[in-house]
């Protein structure tokens, strides 16, 4: 998935790069941040307000699903489960008169237990025994969840707060926690468990042999992922105001929270906070023209980036730039 | 609960564990030769499916017909998606990142497919056989059952036959065995590769057919059967096809009488508590054992 520079581009070469080219990747994201943070100046509609909000909610769990998925090559077709726990825990612990911060926390803290239930018995194991039980895993605990009683079963469960709504607190509530995700991401990226989770994902038995523990840095990172995508869950599930199990713990959640990666670029930081607003923005238009049809569409799209573009929007662009840089190269050359 | 009633569930599950291992086979010989999970088997089983229940709805052909007529056309359509989508994804020894999202691309597209060429009702097959059942003493038989275990069993016995007396059978199981010795002894990999995923559709569709007599089915039918058909594999010990068939039994036993302990709506989740259990307990499936007293004696 790394892509190595061609022989005869420079990269380290600062002569070659102008000083925006440098520092983009650093203020880049402080401008998408702040222009987020500054939404209200714009006086948008709540219907505006309402899918950039769900879009932040999806950034959290796609960058989660990243750190495990991208970083350590682990696919997991299950994380709705994480999310929907999330979802119940927080609505359950509002209800119980928990103030929501610590419900969230709550939530967080219910999945990355959860997590261990998966990964305890598969993680231990080479080959594609985790990616399969993850399959199996969100039907299970949906199952359980439809045919459990003091949840409201089916019939879902009803969050009620006093007090008036205001949309705008849980943008932020979204934003800080989107920002809070993708700070874990980098940080993680940078870190001893970063490296050791790439040196996994390109080869377990290597990366064992140099003094990795496969089996503990999975298990940790994948309960980091799963606790953002249950405290993504309890955001979502706040705002909402009413879960089902067949709305939160649906398999098509677990789909979507993995094709926003791939679509945006696995394996990096900013890739799936990209493949996120892509989904996030264009999903609901896309079921809307074609409510038969849509899950067709990001399938064969899955299928096209996997055989054509493995790097995502990501690798679009780095391909692209790589491509002006050679020809201007090639320009002054001659 | 009589002995009686004891036995026919004891019954059902064993005739339910010859449809399982039809429906485990497929993905068993993609996953030995190829090192890929076939997340796309459960579209091929709807496909299967669907293509009997066209049969017999237009042509009035007899679905066991229809299921011999699924092994052919599945078979090619099966080398046609190793041609069209993966050859072109990187081999390895184990499944990759790549090859699991690829396969699931695929499974949502066929899928979806289904939605909209025959909406989302369910449909069923229904023939004069499917109510009718015979007894024996107290045990009752239901003869689409006997039919499709039958059926299971033949063409299980017929992979066998091609596995040990062909040429590609022999490739097919030098593969399995050790992918870089046989490429050393001629094997030609891509070749065999294609073939053995055509065979692994063709079972896939038929397999799809066979539980089409047996249960109602919508676009959405193979996903249960999915996870079913990897339990067994684990069970099995991934690559071993005498495994295959005790870890039919062992799912099939299990999710028939669970339901004298749990309510039924819990059954979904059998499998997944059973997957759990073996991965802990036996991680190298039933044919582990045998293997470890091979090395003991």
């Amino acid at each position: 998935m790394e892509q190595e520079a061609p022989v005869g581009v420079k990269q380290g070469g600062d002569a070659g790069r102008s000083l925006l080219s440098r520092y983009a990747p650093a203020v880049a994201p402080l401008l998408v941040l702040a222009s987020l943070a500054a939404l209200p100046l714009a006086s948008p509609g709540p219907n505006t307000v309402r899918l950039l909000f769900v879009t932040l909610t999806l950034v959290t769990a796609s960058v989660g699903w990243n750190l495990l998925g991208g970083f350590g090559g682990q696919v997991s077709f299950g994380f709705a489960v994480f999310y929907g726990l999330g979802a119940y825990t927080a609505a359950l612990s509002i209800n119980g008169g928990i103030p929501p911060g610590l419900a969230f926390l709550l939530g967080a803290a219910v999945a990355a237990l959860a997590s261990l239930l998966v990964g305890l018995p598969t993680f231990r194991l080479k080959g594609p025994y985790f990616a399969i039980a993850t399959i199996g895993v969100s039907e299970a605990v949906r199952v359980v969840m439809t045919n459990l009683p003091w949840t409201g079963g089916a019939s879902g469960y009803r969050i009620i707060e006093k007090g008036r709504f205001f949309q705008m607190h849980h943008y932020y509530t979204a934003l800080a926690l989107a920002a809070l995700a993708v700070g874990i991401s980098t940080l993680v990226r940078r870190s001893k468990l970063g490296l050791a989770l790439i040196a996994i994902r390109e080869d377990q038995d290597a990366a064992s042999d140099l003094g990795v523990n496969p089996f503990a840095a999975k298990l940790l990172v994948h309960a980091l992922a799963a606790a953002l995508a249950g405290a993504a869950g309890g955001v979502y599930a706040r705002y909402a105001a009413f879960i089902d199990p067949d709305g939160v713990f649906a398999f098509r959640n677990g789909i979507a929270i993995l094709l926003m990666p791939i679509i945006g670029g696995v394996g990096t930081i900013w890739g799936p906070v990209i493949g996120a607003f892509v989904y996030g923005l264009i999903h609901e238009e896309v079921v809307a023209y074609f409510p038969q049809a849509h899950l067709l569409i990001f399938g064969s799209l899955l299928i096209l980036i996997i055989l054509f573009e493995p790097g995502g929007v990501m690798g679009l662009l780095q391909t692209s730039l790589r491509f002006i840089r050679a020809r201007s190269s090639v320009g002054s050359h001659s | 609960m009589s002995a009686a009633d004891l036995l026919n569930l004891f019954i059902a599950a064993l005739l339910l564990a010859g449809v399982y291992a039809a429906m485990s086979v497929g993905m068993t010989i993609i996953y030995g030769v190829m090192k890929i999970v076939n997340l796309a088997h459960a579209g091929f089983l709807m496909l299967g499916a669907y293509f009997v229940y066209e049969a017999y709805d237009r042509f009035k052909i007899d679905p066991l017909l229809g299921v011999l007529l699924a092994f052919p056309v599945f078979f090619f359509l099966g080398m046609g998606v190793h041609w069209l989508l993966v050859r072109r994804i990187p081999t390895s020894d184990q499944p990759t990142l790549t090859s699991l999202l690829l396969l699931f691309g695929l499974w949502l597209v066929l899928q979806n497919l289904g939605y909209l060429i025959w909406g989302n009702a369910d449909r069923a097959i229904l023939t004069p056989r499917t109510l009718s059942s015979f007894e024996i003493g107290p045990i009752s038989f239901p003869t689409v059952r006997l039919v499709v275990f039958g059926a299971a069993v033949v063409s299980l016995v017929g992979l066998e036959f091609v596995l040990h007396k062909t040429w590609f059978g022999r490739s097919v199981r030098a593969l399995m065995q050790n992918n870089e010795a046989g490429q050393i002894v001629g094997v030609n990999v891509q070749r065999t590769a294609q073939v053995a995923f055509g065979v692994g559709i063709a079972f896939a569709g038929a397999a799809g057919g066979l539980l089409a007599m047996l249960y109602s089915f919508s676009p959405d039918f193979g996903a249960p059967f999915l996870l079913r058909a990897f339990v067994i594999i684990v069970l099995g010990g991934l690559e071993s096809f005498a495994g295959l068939a005790v870890g039919s039994v062992i799912l099939a036993l299990a999710e028939t009488f669970i339901i004298l302990v749990l309510p039924a709506s819990y059954q979904p989740a059998v499998a997944f508590s059973l997957l759990v259990v073996a991965l802990v307990v036996l991680p190298e499936g039933v044919a582990g054992l045998w293997n470890k007293r091979r090395r003991w004696a």
